[in-house]
């Protein structure tokens, strides 16, 4: 059975978690975070999950409402563990909220020659982006009290990226194909096969 | 040829960009600002487009398989 390794299972990684729970591999939820009761606005957590590490939740909610086995690290990724926590994995999915985190899994993965996908969403909520590692740069973070997509007003948005981050995993696990997509609110748009 | 991308407010649109020699980023963005102002972008009717709406834009830009470039002018996506 495939390994995917979800590293960041905030916004887009937690739905698209659950958008993956029928695929046939072992799912890796990696985040140092803790659930917050603003974060179930917009993510996939339970508000009994309030408090406790965003990837242990994960796992315990994919086990109770669907039986489903999953394996979670509650740390942070960073350039003396990333090996550890990835280095088993079949497939490694970005969904960092943040640059840094971002740079530390790309430059990892191309040194293990680890396949390796990210998702990542505008702050005013009417943008995302998949695309496969060599395609993709990390935009940095804007500055101090500009617009963030913590919002719920963006979750049809975030859950629509999310949903085409699933795809390309499950294209990936089941076919090997590495699809790249933009994704506005106008749809879901192919850029690369 | 190349194609340019513009992506704004929730709406992407494609335009055809037929020029002879390499654009740097802010060609692209001037290129747009004019271009979507004009109603040149089918499907991105922004008539009221700010002369700095695409500042903080990022540029892309892909070769095709078919030999072509594809140019995308987006807004940045640093949240997961």
């Amino acid at each position: 059975m495939k390994r995917v390794v979800f590293c960041g299972v905030g916004a887009l990684g937690s739905n698209a978690v659950v958008a993956c729970r029928n695929l046939e591999a072992r799912l890796v939820l990696v985040d140092f975070d803790r659930v917050e009761s603003k974060n179930c606005l917009s993510q996939a957590f339970v508000k009994p999950s309030i408090g406790k590490n965003k990837a242990d939740a994960l796992k315990l909610q994919l086990s109770s409402f669907w039986g489903v086995k999953a394996e979670s690290f509650g740390v942070r990724v960073d350039e003396g563990n990333v090996a550890t926590l990835c280095g088993s994995a079949d497939l490694v999915v970005d969904a960092f909220d943040n640059a840094k985190s971002r740079r530390v899994l790309s430059a990892w993965a191309k040194s293990a020659g680890k396949p390796l996908v990210h998702a990542a969403v505008s702050a005013d909520g009417t943008f995302g982006l998949v695309r496969w590692d060599g395609r993709f740069a990390a935009d940095e973070e804007p500055s101090a009290g500009a617009a963030t997509c913590e919002g719920g007003e963006h979750l049809p948005l975030i859950a629509l990226v999310a949903s085409t981050l699933a795809r390309a995993v499950q294209d990936y696990v089941e076919r090997g194909a590495r699809r790249d997509s933009m994704v506005a609110l106008s749809g879901v748009t192919t850029t690369s096969e | 040829m190349a194609v340019l991308n513009i992506t704004y407010g929730g709406l992407s649109a494609d335009y055809p960009l037929d020029v002879d020699y390499p654009l740097t980023d802010r060609d692209v963005r001037r290129i747009a600002v004019e271009v979507v102002r004009s109603g040149g972008v089918r499907g991105l009717p922004v008539a009221s487009l700010g002369e700095r709406a695409f500042d903080d834009y990022v540029v892309d830009r892909f070769d095709t398989v078919h030999g072509g470039r594809r140019i995308y002018l987006r807004p940045k996506v640093p949240f997961g």
